[in-house]
């Protein structure tokens, strides 16, 4: 079934549809108890607040028609009570009411009531009313019920995920291991034509095994699994490590990766997942390597203020198209832009970086430069205590 | 470096075995034994007796934890590496209850792969090797 065949609702067919009448007047109880049986539904009839408090329990009425003026307690008190004995399962109550001064109404409204009916009854007024709030029940109940029925599709999508792409781990990692040894000629010299065949087995389990470890993560984070362990950290020298990691790559593209550490570090140890920051880092700066053109520069910058902590990947890449903005940071959000060296790219690492800022309470954006390329900011929290 | 003369290797699947091997042949290991699961491994290990074991986790007939307690019992020196594909906290943490002596994930780089065998081998063999290095 889809989504959109569930959120259609079947035509409303009231009949059967159990309602429980409240009036100490019984002229008042047998119009309505005629108005709606011809209608089709079911009734149940209380005389009382505390009779329709116990009628409430037992007869399950799908809808309560709740007179405002009863002997014992009223009809006020008793939908509060209604609503404290059956909380978020308590049926719509519709009050009638002749006092239809606006103050009623309203304490009316205030005390659960969903809408009223003013005496004397005009018939289709009651029946369109009562149609319309239980039309509304039921539309909130399958709401509900697919909003479970989702979710619980989407774990099972997620574990499947999860355990798929685990799976797939083991013999890509093989065969990676595998090409290797036959590349460096272990089990006998290769001509170059059997070389370059071997090393395309190479890159390629090699980008497979990112793309699954990526899954693998989205899968992690996804099913709620992302569990942070918090420790001060000194940003800067996350920063400094990362810059010194995408040295390899951005040597080979004569990229230079610049980072000027600010020389005040006040505010910039922060509570964080030092490896989980790390891989957001990591990220950035082979994405900005990555779209930049060989010998550009790539500028790091970080600063602290106004409790918060901020650090920028700018690079001389492409920009982001603003038909791509919305993509960017989804699942999968690959843009047109393509690597400038070769580089493969899983389209999930930037959900990844953004699921991983904001788990740290921190947000991650975009922004193209005046000059060109683009700009990707990350705002962390500075906690108080640290 | 010193190098175990005989390496068995459990893992049900055989591509890990084949790939573990080649790490192991590549290092120098003269006499590399297989078993497909934990009650295989367990016997060839009472047979042959190897200087090392490298022990798969999930596997079926035995698992690698079970395998790695039976051995315990046999010999509380036995070196066992556990393989893992997903390092886990609750996996190692088994593993080191059941006394794991090291741990190694299968999807490593072969470079660092290579290294961390080597230093287990140093870890662990250095001792017996130091009189054969006297002159």
């Amino acid at each position: 079934m889809s989504v959109a065949d569930a959120v259609t609702l079947p035509p409303f067919n009231p009949a059967g549809a159990k309602i429980l009448v409240v009036d100490d007047d019984r002229v008042n109880v047998r119009i309505l108890r005629g108005i709606l049986q011809t209608a089709g539904y079911v009734i149940a009839e209380a005389a009382t607040g505390e009779e329709a408090l116990a009628q409430c329990a037992d007869f399950q009425p799908e809808l309560v028609l709740l007179d405002v003026v009863l002997p014992g307690i009223d009809g006020f008190a008793t939908c509060r009570e209604l609503f404290k004995r059956h909380g978020k399962a308590t049926p719509p109550v519709i009050f009638i009411t002749a006092k239809n001064a606006t103050d009623d109404i309203v304490e009316g409204l205030d005390a659960g009531g969903v809408d009223y009916v003013p005496k004397p009854f005009r018939q289709n007024e009651v029946l369109a009313r009562i149609r319309t709030h239980l039309q509304m029940r039921r539309l909130v109940a399958g709401q509900r019920a697919l909003v479970e029925q989702l979710s619980r599709a989407n774990e099972a999508k997620n574990k499947f995920l999860g355990m798929e792409a685990h799976d797939l781990r083991n013999p890509l990692a093989s065969i990676r291991g595998l090409a290797e040894f036959m590349r460096d000629g272990v089990v006998g010299e290769l001509t170059p034509d059997q070389l370059d065949l071997v090393n395309t087995m190479y890159q390629a389990s090699q980008s497979m095994l990112d793309l699954v470890n990526d899954l693998l993560d989205v899968a992690t984070i996804e099913s709620g699994e992302l569990r942070l362990t918090l420790a001060p950290t000194a940003l800067v020298e996350l920063i400094e490590k990362a810059v010194a990691l995408s040295a390899m790559e951005s040597n080979r593209k004569q990229t230079s990766v610049l980072f000027a550490a600010p020389a005040a570090r006040v505010g910039m140890t922060l509570p964080l997942d030092a490896a989980k920051m790390r891989q957001v880092l990591d990220n950035l700066l082979s994405n900005a390597v990555k779209y930049s053109p060989p010998g550009s520069t790539v500028t790091v910058e970080l600063r602290a203020g106004g409790g918060q902590c901020e650090f920028s990947v700018k690079d001389q890449g492409p920009g982001i198209p603003d038909s791509e903005r919305d993509k960017l940071f989804k699942d999968f959000g690959r843009l047109s832009a393509k690597p400038t060296g070769g580089e493969k790219s899983t389209g999930l690492g930037l959900a990844i970086c953004r699921k991983i800022v904001e788990a740290h309470g921190g947000t991650i954006v975009a922004e193209n430069l005046p000059d060109g390329g683009c700009e990707f900011r990350v705002t962390l929290p500075c906690s108080p205590a640290l | 470096m010193s190098i175990p003369a005989k390496v068995l290797i459990v893992d049900d699947e055989a591509h890990i075995r084949k790939y573990t091997g080649l790490l192991l042949r590549s290092l120098g290991v003269p006499v590399i034994l297989e078993a497909v699961n934990g009650q295989e491994g367990f016997e060839m290990f009472q047979r042959e007796q190897p200087d090392l074991v490298l022990m798969d986790v999930n596997m079926p007939v035995l698992d690698g934890l079970e395998a790695l307690k039976l051995i315990r019992a046999l010999d509380p020196d036995a070196v066992v590496v556990m393989l893992t594909s997903l390092a886990t906290r609750q996996i190692i943490d088994d593993a080191a209850g059941h006394g794991a002596t090291y741990y190694l994930r299968k999807d490593t780089p072969r470079d660092e792969i290579l290294a961390q065998l080597k230093q287990i081998f140093a870890d662990t063999f250095e001792s017996d090797d130091e009189p054969h290095a006297a002159p």
